[in-house]
């Protein structure tokens, strides 16, 4: 079980990274998408993994015995996931913008904050 | 004590205030400040020559260490007396010579923060005090010699004597700090009685070293002499004060101040030694043939020294005696040296000594001065500058095994300073009458009669030795070897010193009648310029400059991608590399084996089809040209994640990945939909490239759950507790739930107004189409 | 129960305070119509409020007896009243206050005030406080994502200017990422402990209760992520072209507030964690961890300084020293003693001042357009504008750490902590980059002093509010220098 979801997060964080390394901007913050995706993924399966009991605690008891899926991890997931989305609605947005100002969605028209090194430095003194 | 110290800065504070209320007696009434600190240096005379040490305590920075204690010793009331007349001195000379300038005011208020904190650096008892004040002298020298700072060579010189000066005192720095560690103290005083535990530990060399590279840069020795002649471009006062007699002896001062904390083995001697003579000798022949009046002295000056650290690398009481008699000589002659070349700049507008000679006629008085300072340079009997150079000879020439070596050079760098004592202070005013300006003469009052007690203290102090200057250089003396003393005289009957000196001045006439052939002939070693330090330091310095450039260029493309790739490439590096540390015994291998082995029993189908749905979605993702097919392959890919929460009983988690997905994708829909296809912007090459590095990336992320999954779990203690306690202290069934609304709901807090700032930020990023404000 | 809620809410009063009345700002920014100066004074109201509470705790030591308290009922324990917090929450609070004085005549030169500036630098504060009062590492995650999200949109506040909108771009895309290594780490680190408390991590540790494979790993994403944060090599590229790009007084906030935000997290992990962990028998591998952090810090006081060199446009000199000044901070942490912290600390606090100062006066040169930043400027400043070129000479002396200003005595505690420590080499290299520093500092200073004016400096006016940041931080530059010993015992009878 778990060596198919280290085989998914792997193929998820490879094509994560592959999509960041791109110049288009849609693509980068497709990236960052799956990366989300795939950290959620590698805390759910670190954590302990159990097909199909989820952490109920049953109708009839108070407390939860036996096995079940680990919950904390899946409070820190559902954390991350929420924010994940936050982050993502304001990169679209900021996207929208860096498109209207550029007029393109590629990065590397995007690198005016780039220095202008000047040849006069080592003379002036 | 501290208020004498500190008044230097009160007064650098109110020197506008002065100038404003009346011009004329401003600088008068500011010589007021040195010469009151030299009296009250003064009184402290009779203590001391009655063999006591006089220290104060000040708490500053209790918790650093760093306190404000003040001592007064033979050698430290030497010093302080030195700085303080010569300051008045100089002090009352600027009021003459800066008075048409319009920078007379930043000038006072420089030269009292100097001397201020030279005060500090040769009376503190505290070493981290200390580098306060040394790095405060730095500072005020660097504002001294770009006082001129119209011109591009004042700028270069105040630059680098202040990377060179404050470089070193940072150095001084981490070594005083190594000697605070291993001694417990950082009170000078206290610090010689751990001199055995200092020299036999195994941080002993890089103590010396870094210790030495504070003084030796302070004090101009080789190989970072350079900055010295530089420095020549202050005004004549400044070069006067702090480059001849007092901030460049800091480190000599030092110097002597750690003799019985670090010194007394071969490497101290040897080092010292060692530099201070090749100093002594090089600065010695470098300066004949200076035609600059400044640099003439510049160079002489840099050679004192040099013979000056030699005199306490070789270290006896023999030696610092000399060095101590030796170093007043010098603050005498040359203080009085710079200021007559000063009044020959100031009166004649050149510094050329090849372009003047006989202004005796017009300047008797500068004439009278020269020759008599110039005599003591030059160790003529009796003036004090011969005492200390038999002293000198003396030492050499009981140096043990290598006394020839000592005695050798010792002997040529007089010679030397003996001509260019003559070409400076002598020649000038002799001869057939030249000058470059018509109207020549003689300087105010406040210019003339602070070198003239200069040179008639030279002259008096060298007759009446054994009564005046013996007393406090006694206890000079013995503040470093409290049982040594020593009896100045004059004459010391005929010995081979005495057969040297008049060696010296034979040759140095020979040396001085033939200046012409002499320049030519040292002209003629020609060697090649990378062996010249100064033009390390331009190596070193543009070559930083040039590697910052390349650097950033390289680094700082400004390439969003690129800095990602970067922090993947150390990403891989880091944790791959810590992952391969625990890599013992084939482990990663046999996780592999255990995990495939646990979890083939329980694959079944969807696992396996999931898997593939995954590949294809993202292949597709990573491929595709138009926008909306990456976008619903995004949705696909997050789809199938939360298929993967509910099979492994988390529903919570797979409601909101679901809704969150749904959200995000009409999101990009709405916002990107009119948008051009893709284009591709990269080549092949770089694409594999990308592909491989993420592919490692990718690797590592399955290797750590793989890993995890074969080596045991994560410790559950806490899930547990929640498990027991959810129903029973929470009220509700759904433990993820209970766990984000109630153990954790300040969390859940922050998490809502994360995603409410997110919400402002997205609002405030799109609110300007609505006002079209800029468009 | 009543009482040990009045309790809480009285030793919390700053950071409830804080985060209650920005979240109200943010409703107030919408009811307020179009008069925003009632914003600005509200905001600099909250913040000088929360100054006054938490220096008052600070100074009355209330926090003391609470530390007996053991039920804090409103967080769960999940908020700490112990500690440097109330000193970070004075020194964030001092920051943001100095900041938003400054902030309103640059905006209104640049002809861009918008009334939710001001809420957002609050509330970045409050998230930089919930940072400060974490006891829980979620908590600690929270707070900081709570602030770069705010820096995000305030570096990206200028959305008219090309430059802005990117360095929003670049600094988010990088920082998320930063957050996803962060959060991993966090996740490994309660797999090997079983607990998101720092004290009962430390407990575990101690009790050798632990997974040393999660824990190396999980410490070292969490070290990669906060890397990020103050911007050490080579997670800094994002630093210079974001400080560049954003509005030049945030730029002064975020490289200084949010370093020191960042380092105080790493305080966190490092005496919660790094500390605890090198007692224990495995400890071999938290040394190599140690001396990686070292290299690292190294090489980000060089690179940072180095680079540095070859600007000649003011503010990108100022964005890549404050890589470098990270380095220095980063030397407290590699020492890994409370005196290590205290000297980071004390450094943080230090430079919050000068680096403020400074980023104030190149806000007061800029013109409306964020032109007129190259160095050949600012020459003949001393002449053209007097007040401003010595308040300048206060900051970069200080920068420089020349004594007796209070850079100075920063680098110095660093310095001899480092050694303390067993970490020579490091100060040597501190030593060297510092000397580095010093040249462009001093470049700038001789622009600004030794040379005559080229050209007109434009028609900015003087400073009016932003004249009270100057003053205020070169006074504490001063004063800080000059009596530093008050801030450092207290950080150390605060460990």
């Amino acid at each position: 079980m778990e060596f198919v979801l280290a085989i998914i997060v792997g193929i998820l964080a490879t094509s994560a990274f592959y999509l960041m390394l791109r110049r288009s901007l849609v693509k980068v913050i497709l990236g960052m998408v799956f990366l989300g995706n795939a950290v959620n993924l590698t805390i759910f399966s670190v954590a302990r993994v159990t097909k199909g009991l989820a952490a109920f605690i049953p109708e009839n008891a108070s407390t939860l015995e036996g096995t079940y899926a680990d919950p904390l991890p899946q409070a820190l997931i559902l954390t991350a996931i929420v924010i994940g989305f936050g982050t993502q609605a304001f990169a679209i947005a900021l996207f929208r913008k860096a498109f209207q100002k550029v007029g393109d969605d590629d990065l590397d028209k995007m690198n005016s904050t780039d220095i202008m090194c000047n040849e006069d430095i080592p003379g002036d003194k | 004590m501290l208020i004498a110290v500190l008044s230097g800065f009160i007064v650098a504070c109110i020197v506008p205030l002065i100038f404003k209320l009346n011009r004329k007696v401003a600088g008068a009434l500011l010589s007021i400040l040195p010469l009151s600190l030299f009296i009250f240096y003064l009184q402290f005379l009779p203590n001391v020559l009655a063999g006591e040490k006089i220290l104060t305590t000040f708490y500053w920075i209790p918790s650093l260490k760093i306190n404000l204690n003040f001592m007064i010793d033979g050698l430290n009331l030497l010093f302080a007396l030195i700085i303080s007349g010569i300051g008045f001195v100089v002090y009352l000379y600027a009021s003459a010579y800066l008075a048409k300038s319009e920078k007379i005011v930043p000038f006072y208020i420089y030269i009292s923060i100097f001397m201020a904190s030279m005060l500090g650096v040769v009376t503190c008892n505290n070493t981290l005090a200390l580098f306060v004040f040394w790095e405060l002298t730095s500072i005020s020298s660097f504002l001294l010699i770009g006082f001129n700072h119209e011109q591009e060579r004042s700028r270069y010189a105040a630059l680098q004597s202040l990377l060179v000066t404050a470089g070193g005192g940072l150095a001084l720095l981490a070594s005083v700090i190594i000697i605070g560690q291993i001694a417990g103290t950082y009170e000078i005083s206290q610090m010689s009685a751990f001199h055995s535990n200092l020299i036999n530990n195994a941080l002993y060399p890089s103590i010396l070293i870094l210790f030495l590279i504070g003084t030796f840069t302070k004090s101009a020795q080789f190989p970072f002499h350079f900055w010295l002649p530089n420095a020549m471009e202050a005004p004549t006062p400044v070069s006067a004060y702090l480059h001849s007699a007092t901030m460049v002896k800091a480190g000599v001062f030092l110097m002597i101040k750690f003799l019985p904390i670090l010194g007394g083995t071969e490497l101290w001697m040897w080092l010292l030694g060692g530099f201070g003579g090749w100093t002594m000798l090089m600065a010695s022949t470098m300066a004949l043939k200076q035609t600059d009046l400044k640099r003439l002295l510049a160079y002489s000056t840099v050679s004192v020294l040099g013979t000056l650290t030699m005199l306490i690398g070789l270290g006896g009481e023999k030696a610092i005696s000399a060095m101590i008699i030796y170093l007043f000589a010098h603050s005498l002659y040359k203080g009085a040296l710079f200021l007559t070349a000063g009044i020959i700049d100031h009166e004649t507008g050149t510094r050329d000594i090849r372009n003047i000679s006989g202004l005796r006629k017009y300047l008797p008085i500068t004439a009278l001065i020269g020759v008599l300072a110039a005599l003591s340079g030059m160790g003529i009997i009796p003036f004090i500058g011969f005492i200390g150079k038999e002293m000198l000879y003396e030492t050499a020439l009981l140096s043990g095994q290598y006394s020839t070596l000592f005695i050798t050079i010792s002997v040529i760098s007089a010679v030397n300073i003996f001509a260019v004592m003559a070409y400076s202070g002598i020649l000038p005013f002799f001869g057939e009458y030249k000058s470059p300006s018509e109207h020549v003469h003689e300087a105010p009052f406040q210019m003339t009669s602070g070198p003239v007690a200069f040179a008639l203290l030279g002259l008096v102090s060298g007759l009446f030795a054994g009564s005046t200057v013996d007393g406090l250089t006694n206890k000079a003396l013995q503040s470093i070897f409290p049982s040594a003393s020593h009896h100045l005289a004059l004459f010391h009957g005929f010995n081979l010193p005495l057969l040297l000196s008049a060696l010296t001045i034979v040759v140095g006439l020979i040396f001085v009648l033939n200046r012409k052939s002499l320049v030519e002939f040292i002209e003629k070693i020609r060697i090649p310029e990378y062996f010249f330090p100064s033009k390390w330091y331009d190596y070193i310095f543009n070559g930083t400059l040039s590697f910052a450039e390349i650097q950033t260029k390289f680094l700082q493309n400004g390439h969003l991608r690129y800095y990602i790739f970067t922090i993947l490439a150390l990403f891989i590096l880091l944790v791959g590399g810590s992952f391969f540390g625990f890599n013992t015994s084939g482990s990663i291998l046999n996780a592999f084996a255990i995990s495939i082995e646990r979890s083939i029993a329980g694959i079944d189908i969807y696992d396996i089809s999931m898997l593939i749905t995954v590949l294809i979605a993202s292949v597709f993702a990573l491929l595709s040209q138009g926008r909306l097919s990456a976008i619903a392959s995004m949705g696909i890919v997050g789809a199938l994640i939360s298929l993967i929460y509910i099979i492994y009983g988390a529903p919570d988690l797979a409601m909101t990945q679901l809704s969150i997905e749904t959200l995000s994708v009409i999101l990009f829909v709405l916002v990107l939909y009119k948008l051009p296809r893709f284009f591709t912007y990269s080549k092949l090459k770089t694409r594999i490239r990308d592909l491989v590095i993420a592919l490692a990336f990718g690797s590592i992320f399955t290797m750590i759950i793989i890993f995890v999954s074969a080596y045991g779990k994560f410790d559950t203690g806490l899930s547990e507790y929640f498990a027991q306690t959810s129903y029973l202290i929470g009220h509700g069934k759904n433990i993820v739930n209970v766990i984000l609304v109630d153990f954790r709901g300040f969390d859940t807090m922050g998490e809502i107004t994360v995603l409410s700032i997110a919400a402002v930020g997205v609002y405030s990023l799109l609110r300007l189409r609505k006002q079209g404000g800029e468009q | 129960m009543a009482n040990e809620i009045i309790k809480e809410l009285s030793l919390g009063f700053p950071i409830f305070f804080i985060s209650a009345m920005g979240i109200l700002l943010v409703i107030f920014d919408a009811i307020t119509g179009k008069n925003k100066i009632i914003n600005y004074i509200f905001a600099i109201a909250i913040l000088s409020i929360t100054i006054c509470s938490a220096g008052w705790i600070l100074f009355s030591q209330y926090y003391n007896e609470a530390n007996n308290l053991v039920i804090h009922p409103i967080s769960m324990g999940m908020l700490a009243y112990n500690g440097y917090a109330y000193i970070f929450d004075v020194i964030f609070g001092i920051a943001a206050l100095l900041t938003i004085i400054a902030a309103r005549e640059y905006n209104e030169r640049a002809e861009f005030e918008y009334k939710e500036f001001y809420s957002l630098v609050v509330l970045a504060t409050s998230g930089m406080m919930m940072i400060a009062h974490s006891a829980d590492l979620l908590l600690m995650f929270i707070g900081i994502e709570f602030m770069s999200i705010t820096f995000y949109v305030l570096a990206g506040y200028f959305r008219k200017r090309v430059t802005s909108v990117e360095a929003a771009l670049k600094y988010f895309l990088l920082g998320a990422f930063a957050s996803g290594f962060l959060l991993y780490g966090i996740a490994l680190i309660y797999g090997a402990t079983g607990t998101l408390t720092f004290q009962t991590i430390s407990q575990k540790i101690t009790a050798q209760d632990y997974n040393n494979l999660y824990l190396i790993l999980g410490i070292t994403l969490v070290f990669i992520g906060l890397s990020f944060k103050i911007a050490a090599f080579p997670f800094h590229q994002w630093a210079p072209d974001v400080y560049h790009g954003a509005p030049t007084v945030i730029s002064g906030f975020l490289s200084t507030a949010g370093k020191a935000a960042a380092i105080f997290a790493l305080i966190l992990i490092g005496k919660n964690i790094m500390f605890v962990a090198i007692r224990t028998l495995d400890s071999n591998h938290i040394i190599t961890l140690q001396n990686i952090l070292a290299v690292l810090s190294a090489a980000t006081m060089l690179v940072g300084n180095i680079t540095a060199i070859a600007q000649n446009n003011v503010k990108r000199m100022l964005a890549y020293s404050s890589v470098a000044h990270a380095g220095y901070m980063l030397m407290g942490i590699v020492a890994n003693t409370p005196d290590g912290w205290a000297g980071a600390s004390f450094y943080a606090a230090v430079y919050v001042f000068m680096q403020i100062g400074s980023f104030a006066i190149v806000a007061n040169l800029e013109d409306k357009d964020g032109e007129y930043l190259d160095f050949s400027h600012y020459s003949g400043l001393y002449k053209t504008r007097p007040f401003i070129a010595a308040m300048m000479v206060v900051f970069l002396l200080s920068l420089a750490g020349i004594p007796p200003f209070a850079g100075f005595f920063g680098k110095y505690y660093i310095f001899k902590t480092a050694i303390d420590a067993g970490y020579l080499w490091l100060t040597i290299v501190g030593i060297v980059s510092s000397l580095i520093s010093v040249y462009f500092y001093l470049r700038l200073l001789i622009y600004i002093y030794f040379r005559e004016a080229t050209e007109q400096i434009l028609d900015t006016s003087e400073p009016r509010a932003a004249g009270f940041t100057l003053l205020i931080s070169a006074a504490l530059t001063v004063l800080l220098g000059i009596f530093p010993s008050y801030l450092i015992e207290l950080l150390l009878y605060l460990r």
